[in-house]
């Protein structure tokens, strides 16, 4: 029982990763009418810069948290005109070009994490940002304090998140060019200043799912970013593109699976195990549990 | 309602200036030197048969269809280069064909959308919107698409209204509504007309909007081939024959 609930824990706080991150890829989908593939690559990008800052001010917490939050909104904003540019036609989701783009900017992130920082070895975060005490342990299995706060700020961002989209005029604005790009240009909602802000607030969910990365996992590599696209893309497809909910619940389902494998079988498999679960429902409901809201 | 602004008060220049405006889509000419205007005040008509080139006209006025040749100027300003966002700020509105409302956001959002850029202003508007539409109040948590045909034109309207425009661009407003809706739409645009809004509007049910217009204009494949005061246009043989079905 012990092991169960520690498991469950395990699975929410890494699944609250994977739902920061799936709402991030779908709001970028949804409003600035991109398929950015390689979003979760960006936010591994910006975990070294958290790990870079860390070492160079001797682990000052406050001055590494923000680094990761701010290189991630950059980062995220200054893609923008890459891909405006590549779409020729606004108001219409032009997947070929923008995904090419984005896996793209993905080899070429992989590329320079591997070469440029650490010789290409996995960098390790430091005790005062992971916690070094896990809360409780049972046999091999512990809940760390970080897992603990990665479920809590997980949960709270997406709350935010979700107030933001539904009692804001930036969010009505988000929700209005997620239901109709064409409908919402009409009404006179600036499309690409609008489509921009999305790329901010991305950019704001993915500097926060860095810092909850590097505190649950303590360490990064230059691989982390393609296994945690590859896992975004299955839980948004699976869920059903674009759709914000649907995400939510997915992405908390997906760790909590990959979790309770490694609490009860065999913990190497739980990828190969997860995926197989994600190709039997995606068989079954080709648009998704949830429905395709794009 | 007092207010008996019409036609005949025509100012020095017109509200909005259409002028030899050439709009086309690949090889396809929608639009050939168009020249329109209206004045503060009126409400004007577009006649035209399905693709005469009505809906791409109020689209390119709105900016949303970039023009290839001539001008458009509103209060006496060139709008052709502008975006539509712009546009929407100085004063003019399009209730899209079609109720083009957001069906799944609630009839509030939808309201809100409309006075997207100027918020601070919400609640005068969403008075007088729901003073001209008390059943868009008793539904304003309801989502859009659980309205009625009419409900979803009035939300339209409505949602237009709240952008606090000087002209009101209405893209065929009867489409696919019952007859005795249709009579309220009309009565409604006539009574926002009396109010002081301007109105150009685009319609196939030629009669009932000759009715209502102070003048019109007739599309032909885009192009103008006859203009005039709507008494004019409805007496006109060639008009009566083609979509008076006299």
């Amino acid at each position: 029982m012990q092991v169960f609930i520690a498991q469950i824990i395990n699975g929410l706080s890494l699944g609250s990763i994977y739902v920061l991150l799936a709402t991030g890829f779908n709001l970028l989908l949804l409003v600035a009418l991109i398929i950015h593939f390689s979003y979760p690559v960006v936010v591994v990008f910006s975990m070294y810069i958290v790990w870079v800052v860390l070492n160079a001010t001797g682990n000052n917490l406050l001055l590494g948290i923000l680094a990761g939050v701010l290189s991630s909104i950059i980062l995220n904003v200054v893609s923008a005109p890459i891909f405006q540019k590549v779409m020729k036609k606004r108001g219409e989701v032009d997947i070929n070009s923008t995904m090419v783009v984005s896996m793209g900017m993905g080899f070429i992130i992989t590329d320079i994490l591997s070469h440029s920082f650490n010789h290409g070895f996995p960098i390790a975060f430091p005790e005062n940002l992971t916690g070094s005490e896990p809360l409780f342990r049972i046999g091999l299995i512990s809940v760390q304090v970080g897992q603990v706060w990665s479920l809590a700020i997980g949960a709270i961002a997406v709350s935010a998140f979700f107030v933001l989209l539904y009692k804001t005029r930036a969010g009505r604005a988000f929700r209005a060019i997620a239901e109709d790009p064409a409908g919402a240009r009409l009404v006179g909602i600036p499309i690409v200043k609008t489509g921009i802000q999305s790329y901010a607030l991305s950019g704001v969910m993915g500097g926060m799912s860095a810092i909850l990365i590097a505190m649950l996992l303590h360490s990064a590599s230059p691989g982390l970013g393609d296994m945690l696209a590859h896992k975004v893309l299955a839980v948004s497809i699976v869920a059903g593109l674009g759709n914000l909910v649907g995400g939510l619940v997915v992405g908390l389902a997906l760790g909590v699976i990959e979790a309770l494998i490694q609490g009860y079988a065999a913990g190497s498999w739980s990828n190969a195990i997860a995926f197989v679960v994600m190709l039997v429902v995606i068989l079954w409901k080709p648009k998704g549990l949830f429905g395709i809201k794009v | 309602m007092q207010n008996e602004k019409t036609a005949t008060t025509a100012p020095e220049g017109a509200l909005l200036k259409v002028e030899n405006l050439s709009v086309s889509y690949g090889h396809i000419n929608a639009l050939k030197s168009v020249s329109i205007e209206v004045f503060l005040g009126e409400i004007v008509v577009l006649i035209g048969a399905n693709g005469a080139g009505k809906t791409t006209l109020l689209s390119s006025i709105l900016g949303i269809t970039p023009s290839q040749s001539g001008t458009i100027s509103f209060d006496g300003q060139r709008i052709d280069k502008e975006p539509v966002d712009k546009i929407v700020r100085k004063g003019v509105c399009l209730v899209p064909e079609g109720r083009g409302v957001f069906a799944s956001m609630t009839v509030m959002d939808n309201l809100l959308l409309g006075a997207h850029h100027n918020l601070k202003n919400k609640d005068k508007y969403l008075k007088r919107v729901f003073e001209w539409f008390p059943i868009l109040e008793q539904r304003k948590n309801q989502v859009a698409k659980t309205l009625s045909g009419g409900e979803r034109q009035m939300l339209a309207i409505g949602r237009a209204l709240m952008s606090e425009p000087k002209l009101i661009l209405v893209d065929e407003p009867s489409l696919g509504l019952a007859p005795i809706v249709v009579n309220e739409i009309f009565t409604i645009l006539q009574m926002l007309n009396k109010e002081g809004y301007t109105i150009l509007l685009s319609e196939q049910n030629t009669f009932k909007a000759l009715k209502v217009a102070h003048r019109g204009y007739v599309l032909e494949t885009g192009k103008v081939t006859l203009s005039g005061t709507a008494q004019q246009l409805l007496n006109d043989p060639g008009v009566k024959a083609a979509y008076l079905g006299a």
